[in-house]
């Protein structure tokens, strides 16, 4: 009982485990947070041959998405690729583009999915009034001012959205800095376009 | 200190466990959250900054009813409303016409309100009646497509007149908008619309929705129209705003609660004999009639509305399905409803045919988590049921393919023993690549005396439909192929066309916590075949248009129904099929049909559907909309694209109190937030998981020195 436990198997089995776990888990969210970055990186060249001409160019050879926009905030120096499809697998690459909504250069309301911790972080940072720039795959930039932010719960709210206007809506969890997943809060921002003869 | 440890080490070791748990408990509470976080599925008004929750405000009370006023918080207690529901079930057909009261509680002269009234239908809910009574008259509604009936409705709101306008908002959300109604002045609206009754063990259901939950509002759209302006107004729908008077369109909360008496009537003519009748939460007196049909009323005269109405009726047992056909006669067309019904008791005489089951499963990253092992879950109970002449393979697909076996094997121990390692084992990773799954699947021989049923369960985007429909005419041949989808993103258009292609069933699972229970009702569907290969002879029909277009086979517990449309019909009938490996046929007489009402809104409800279905492939949008805009006007059918409007004349509203304010229209639409995928990876937990591991593995091997 006494001065043994310490060269007890137990113990050295324990350390062991915990140093597999901690070196595990410690690999699996650094690769999540590298993986947003590095997928951004090989997303910027399948965009550059979309914008080429190449019909749905995929960024890796198994990819099962595309990029069909790009989302820039000059002001904190944001400048994403958005993916088709917002859904598990392509979070984890980059923005979304949920199927249902417009697509860039159509009119109606276009929405976009980001994970809050890794792509859409900067939406904490988001102020009434920010400019925010879609580039569609034909090389056109459209302006929006972002109008509103709100944070609704998924459970229980719908987005309104609207087949004539032509407004951006960013959608995000909620609250930014929490540790766990699967919260049903939702941080929402919405931008109206702004006529391209005002380019205020 | 130290000393103490070294003698104590039991002392020490509940240290150690405290540290744990204080990590693990800062990990999982969240650090720097702000309370309100995850776990609270409840979060109430504060948070929804811009967005009140429609009842909230009155939850405790229990579904009082509201009118809001343009000063926030300020409530005006809304009229009771009177709900008559009368219900008509033919086959499989059930015919309902709801009367509700509107009721404008002000005595303020100039009160002049819109009454915006949410309720849920069900999914498969055709409406297509639309009527306003207002004193002695009747004014019908008139099938418009939707931005002109909403034209027409808000122009005739501006003249002061009385309007309604009902609308879809979603395939089971329906809103009623009634303007310019007097103060102290009720107005009635009747609505008809017709579903299919459910059939699943052995008896029929009917269900009229009542107490709305979760289940048919998931979210709630009143909020937009009503919510208080913030400023920002992006969110209103501004034609909706009040007049400029006080008062805000007043709201009708689903939840219209036990404040609202109902009363039911219903009759019953099942097309076959019934044993009995039995309604699941209500009282009910059903009284037989001369037809073998059934009256029933509530024995209340009146009931609150705090809980569905249910009713089920359960078929006389029998061995041998039975075939029922109703037509109906209306412009010069014939309709028909032919509705084959499986045997309510298994027949253990009845050879069995032999399976050949491939699973074919999604184990791509995205199906990590509960949808993969709930399906594993799924597997392993429908494994050990199969019998010992079928044979079975699983073909796991991510970016590369991998098959169980080469092809199906013999149903042995060992084979399912291996199976069930196998499936234990699946675990997601990677990317999605339907094809060469299928196309592996498709690989062992076709063999007309077993039943090969192919289960493709995705939860992706299934792309390149030319090729996967080039595949599946060239190989599939008389397989079945049954497709599942999971979560928001399946091409549900594709999938139920593949189905259909293969004659089997497409089934959707918008839910994750969903997918086991909806695998087990497949499997075990599956498991029971009563008739395959069913055709109907098409002698004597002319200018025949049926939905669906290929018949699949038939199980226990699961009725097939086919509308059908027809410039003439035959006297007689035939149906084919197999029963095991025995051909069967079943002759039914179309003249002595009972003539039914509904059908050709069936029929059109059918075409809609389907016509759907190709609205989202890439560049028919339009094509559909004119197509489901043709088939919903010649029907009275509301649809996405048409409205139900109706009008009285005569002006009611003096046109110099102040009406509503000219706003913008926007085509308004919803998107339920709860569609979105989860948008955070937890890269932090993990980090923060695995960083505390980390010292405390260090903390444990320095105590362990030291003591050493």
């Amino acid at each position: 009982m006494t001065g043994t436990w310490h060269r007890s198997r137990p113990v050295v089995w324990l350390i062991a485990s915990l140093l597999a776990i901690g070196l595990w888990q410690v690999w699996e969210g650094s690769w999540m947070y590298a993986k947003a970055g590095l997928a951004q990186l090989l997303l910027q060249r399948a965009w550059t041959r979309s914008l080429e001409g190449e019909a749905m160019p995929k960024p890796w050879p198994w990819a099962d998405t595309w990029p069909i926009a790009r989302l820039r905030m000059p002001r904190l120096s944001v400048d994403l690729i958005v993916l088709a499809g917002a859904h598990g697998r392509t979070l984890a690459f980059g923005p979304g583009h949920v199927g249902s909504s417009a697509l860039p250069g159509q009119t109606g309301t276009m929405m976009l999915a980001g994970h809050r911790d890794t792509h859409f972080q900067f939406l904490q940072e988001l102020q009434p009034d920010d400019r925010l720039e879609i580039v569609g795959m034909d090389g056109t930039t459209r302006r929006y001012r972002v109008t509103e932010r709100q944070v609704m719960d998924s459970q229980r709210d719908s987005i309104a959205t609207s087949d004539e206007r032509a407004e951006l809506i960013l959608v995000t969890c909620f609250p930014f800095d929490a540790i766990t997943t699967g919260g049903p809060l939702r941080f929402v921002v919405r931008a109206d376009a702004i006529p391209q003869a005002d380019r205020s | 200190m130290l000393n103490e440890w070294f003698f104590l080490p039991r002392a020490r070791l509940h240290r150690c466990a405290r540290i744990l748990m204080v990590c693990m408990a800062l990990a999982t509470s969240g650090v720097g959250t702000p309370p309100t976080d995850a776990g609270s599925a409840e979060s109430p008004v504060t948070l929804s900054t811009g967005v009140v929750p429609t009842m909230g405000i009155n939850e405790g009370t229990e579904g009082t009813l509201l009118f809001r006023t343009d000063q926030a918080g300020r409530f005006t207690p809304a009229p009771v409303l009177k709900t008559d529901v009368h219900i008509a079930v033919t086959g499989t057909i059930a015919r309902a016409t709801v009367r509700q009261e509107f009721t404008n509680p002000s005595t303020r002269k100039g009160d002049w309100l819109e009454g915006i009234y949410v309720f849920p239908l069900p999914e498969t809910a055709a409406v297509d009646h639309l009527r306003m009574h207002v004193g002695e008259r009747i004014i019908e509604g008139q099938i418009k497509e939707r931005a002109e009936a909403k034209k027409v409705y808000e122009q005739a709101k501006q003249q002061g007149q009385r309007t309604s306008l009902l609308d879809q908002e979603r395939p089971n959300i329906f809103t009623t908008s009634v303007a310019n109604i007097g103060p102290g002045e009720h107005i009635t609206i009747e609505i008809e619309y017709q579903e299919t009754v459910r059939y699943d063990d052995e008896q029929f259901h009917l269900r009229f929705p009542m107490a709305v939950g979760q289940r048919y509002i998931p979210g709630t759209p009143v909020i937009i129209e009503g919510q208080v302006p913030t400023g920002s107004g992006t969110m209103l729908d501004t034609d909706r705003v009040p007049d400029a008077s006080r008062i805000t369109p007043p709201i009708q909360s689903p939840r219209y609660g036990s404040i609202n008496p109902l009363s039911l009537s219903l009759t019953l003519h099942p097309g076959f004999p019934i044993d009995k009748v039995e309604s699941s939460f209500h009282p009910i007196i059903s009284i037989p009639d001369a037809e073998g049909g059934y009256h029933v009323t509530l024995r209340a005269d009146a009931v609150p509305a705090d809980r569905d109405f249910q009713l089920s009726w359960h078929p006389v047992a029998r061995t041998e399905p039975i075939a029922t056909v109703f037509t109906e006669q209306k412009n010069g067309q014939t309709y028909a409803m032919l509705m084959l019904a499986p045997p309510t008791q298994h027949d253990e005489k009845a050879p069995r045919v032999p399976r050949d089951l491939t699973f074919i499963i999604d184990t791509s990253g995205s199906m990590a988590g509960p949808s993969i092992d709930q399906a594993k879950r799924a597997l392993a109970a429908a494994l050990p049921r199969l019998s010992m002449q079928d044979r079975f393979n699983i073909i796991q697909f991510n970016h590369t393919v991998r098959s169980l076996f080469a092809g199906p094997q013999p149903v042995t121990t060992t084979t399912i023993k291996q199976a069930i390692h196998y499936t234990e084992r699946l675990s997601a990773d990677g990317g999605t690549e339907v094809l060469p799954a299928l196309r592996q699947a498709l690989k062992s021989p076709q063999e007309s005396a077993r039943l090969q049923q192919i289960i493709l369960l995705t939860d992706g985007q299934v792309g390149n439909e030319e090729e996967l429909f080039e595949l599946l005419h060239q190989r599939v041949g008389t397989r079945r192929l049954f497709t599942i989808g999971i979560g928001s993103t399946p091409n549900s258009h594709l999938m139920r066309k593949a189905a259909e292609f293969g004659r089997g069933t497409f089934t959707y699972i918008g839910k994750v916590e969903e997918v086991e229970q909806k695998l087990e009702r497949l499997f075990r569907k599956l498991e029971r075949p009563v008739l395959t290969d069913v055709s109907v002879d098409q002698a004597g029909w002319s200018g025949l248009e049926q939905y669906p277009a290929r018949i699949a086979d038939l199980y226990e517990g699961e009725p097939i129904v086919l509308a059908m449309k027809a410039d003439a019909l035959p006297s007689h009938a035939t149906l084919h099929g197999q029963v095991g490996s025995r051909p069967w046929s079943l002759p039914v007489s179309l003249n002595q049909t009972a003539t039914q009402g509904g059908l050709s809104v069936y029929w059109a409800w059918q075409k809609i559907s389907s016509l759907m279905d190709e609205a989202t492939k890439e560049g028919r949008a339009e094509v559909t909309k004119t197509s489901v805009i043709e088939v919903a006007l010649a029907h009275h059918l509301v649809s996405q694209y048409t409205s139900l409007v109706a009008v009285d004349v005569t002006p009611a509203r003096p046109t110099d109190v102040p009406g509503t304010e000219p706003g913008q229209t926007t085509n308004l639409a919803n998107m339920q937030l709860s569609a979105l995928p989860k948008t955070a990876t937890g890269w932090q937990l993990q980090l923060l998981l695995g960083l505390s591991a980390l010292v405390l593995a260090a903390l444990v091997r320095r105590l362990r020195n030291e003591v050493a």
